[in-house]
């Protein structure tokens, strides 16, 4: 599946795009599948406001962008279920867990979705990434850095083309990061995925074929 | 599919934890009541109708839709015969009044008739006779017939005209009273014109009517005896027997009394318990609609403050890939059969009291069906059918209205 953006300019940002050079906005771009992308994007510069567009949660901006043959500004409720469903994942940066449910349920109703991805895989990955007595806490009640592992295993049980991640070690310390990056790099392999990063300061957590500044 | 019942388990935990289970339960019992009222009253309506229109034999005497109808003498016409007589205008003009299905001349005779029961009685008359075409005649008697070469006339009584007989001028004359029976086999004879032209036959009476309040011969006599005696005075009818379908019509009704027309007016009494019913069954009607969709909005309400307080879980459902479809239908599976459920206790009480009013009714000697007739159910169905699409409709679009 193939990303492509046009002249995309968020409206709430339109007088700071105007300012300063981007790599994305009022730019054209194309992400091919199995690219693996960084995007350096200080505070303030539209990150997360990206990452949702490209996820088709705000729809309050101009120009193009297109996931194929979807496009997002004009995809119907059904198409896109279809598109989160099954082509692309996404980690949040405020996590978005069901906070009354357990972590094991946050995880289930996710795959059970698409039951592309057996639960025992999903029991190790918990495990692995130090979740593995968390099984049945409630998700509102474990800290920010369990949250944040529990969002990234939900973004892996199902299938997808692209993974999109916003700031998705913010709450990490480095040895659950090497954790994750480990799994994450493994499953995005898996799936012969792309995935797209965003983030404040730059790194190399993955092997990236392209760094641009947001 | 195991995986299925897991996923609408947590989907239940997130979506239909919203407290307030009286409100639910009181919406529900609203709407079956209100459903409930809604058959009953469809059920009175129908089974009145059912009587009334008397499509079985046994509500006959409800259902006899066989009037006699002739001009009212009133003191300005008094002497003045030819006022009452009905033109063939006006004949052909009844033909196509409302409810009326078929019109038939009641032809008298017009010639002198005398008849004498056998001389043991002693007793004699000067006497009427009418005829009708046969299929205006209840109960037609196998020896219904005539010829001129007979010289047997068969005869048929109004049972009225018995009554008279045996419980008025019997008992007062010290006469003997006649069953039926007894007085088919009585013969009498009837002398039947004029002069030279006189003739005596015999006659004997056949059969009884409930519907013709005259003495009735066949009509072939009637014709043979008006040619061969008959003066021209008066050779238009004064009566005529209509065949309608429900006499109670409040069209009909207008019709004769516009006419200044006269009949049996037994059969118009009906009139006047259809308009109570019908006023009952609007009420009731109305109310049961009333309630229905009370119950209706309090049951959307419900769904809406559900589909409200589970907003954030369905928010974020949508975002990790369920769609709104998938949603809109789990929700309609979750609170359709509670609706189908009240329909199904309406049914049931609906069908409980169609056979109590069933048996109850044979009591008084007139037949209703054990089971409750179409439109009963079709109304259940309209209103479920409404109900389902105002809830399905409801839950689609709460839904897809969540950002």
């Amino acid at each position: 599946m193939q990303l492509f953006l046009q002249d995309l300019v968020p409206i709430p940002l339109r007088d700071k795009v105007n300012a300063h050079r981007s790599d994305i906005w009022k730019r054209e771009r194309t992400f091919n599948q199995g690219n693996c992308v960084f995007i350096q994007a200080p505070s303030g510069t539209g990150k997360t406001t990206l990452m949702h567009i490209l996820y088709g949660i705000r729809e309050d901006f101009t120009g193009m962008v297109h996931w194929d043959t979807y496009n997002i500004a004009s995809i119907s409720k059904d198409d896109l279920s279809q598109l989160r469903a099954m082509h692309v994942s996404v980690v949040f940066q405020d996590m978005r867990l069901f906070p009354e449910l357990t972590a094991w349920e946050n995880l289930e109703v996710k795959r059970l979705l698409t039951n592309s991805v057996a639960a025992e895989d999903v029991e190790k990955w918990l495990v692995r990434l130090g979740l593995g007595d968390k099984k049945n806490a409630i998700a509102g009640t474990m800290s920010y850095g369990e949250q944040q592992r529990l969002a990234i295993i939900r973004a892996l049980v199902q299938p997808f083309e692209w993974l999109l991640m916003d700031e998705p070690f913010s709450h990490l310390d480095k040895a659950n990061t090497d954790l994750a990056i480990a799994l994450i790099t493994e499953v995005v392999q898996m799936n012969r995925a792309g995935m797209i990063l965003a983030d404040l300061d730059d790194n190399d957590h993955f092997f990236y074929t392209q760094k641009i500044a947001l | 599919m195991r995986h299925n019942r897991k996923r609408k388990q947590i989907l239940r935990k997130l979506i239909l934890r919203s407290g307030h289970i009286s409100r639910l339960w009181a919406a529900l019992v609203a709407l079956c009541i209100g459903t409930t009222l809604l058959l009953l009253s469809v059920m009175i309506w129908w089974n009145f109708q059912q009587l009334l229109n008397g499509k079985s034999d046994e509500n006959d005497s409800l259902g006899s839709t066989f009037l006699t109808v002739s001009k009212n003498v009133t003191d300005a016409k008094m002497g003045k015969p030819q006022l009452t007589i009905f033109s063939s205008n006006e004949i052909e003009e009844m033909r196509y009044a409302p409810e009326v299905q078929d019109v038939g001349v009641l032809t008298s005779n017009r010639f002198p008739v005398y008849a004498t029961l056998n001389s043991a009685l002693n007793f004699s008359t000067d006497m009427f006779v009418e005829s009708v075409p046969d299929r205006f005649i209840d109960k037609r008697p196998e020896d219904w017939y005539w010829q001129p070469s007979n010289r047997e006339v068969p005869i048929i009584l109004s049972t009225e005209f018995l009554n008279l007989y045996n419980y008025g001028f019997a008992v007062s004359k010290g006469l003997p009273q006649l069953s039926e029976s007894s007085i088919k086999a009585l013969g009498f004879d009837l002398k039947v014109g004029e002069g030279e032209l006189q003739q005596t036959f015999r006659a004997h009476i056949v059969g009884f009517s409930d519907r013709i309040t005259s003495v009735l011969v066949p009509d072939s006599f009637m014709a043979y005896g008006n040619r061969l005696w008959g003066h021209n005075a008066y050779s238009e009818p004064t009566r005529l027997i209509v065949k309608v379908k429900d006499p109670s019509s409040k069209a009909f009704i207008q019709y004769l009394q516009t006419n200044d027309y006269t009949t049996n007016a037994e059969q118009l009494r009906w009139n006047k318990l259809r308009a109570i019913v019908e006023v009952v069954t609007g009420a009731t009607g109305i109310l049961a609609v009333l309630l229905m969709a009370l119950g209706a909005l309090v049951f959307i309400l419900f769904i809406e403050l559900t589909i409200a307080k589970a907003q954030q879980s369905i928010t974020l459902l949508l975002q990790i890939g369920y769609a709104p479809g998938y949603l809109s239908r789990f929700m309609i599976k979750r609170f359709f059969p509670l609706l189908l459920a009240t329909a199904v206790v309406s049914m049931i009480i609906a069908v409980l009291v169609q056979t109590g009013i069933a048996g109850w009714i044979k009591t008084m000697h007139l037949a209703l069906p054990e089971y409750p007739g179409w439109p009963v159910y079709a109304a259940l169905a309209v209103s479920t059918l409404i109900l389902l699409t105002l809830v399905a409709t409801s839950i689609v679009r709460a839904i897809r209205n969540t950002k």
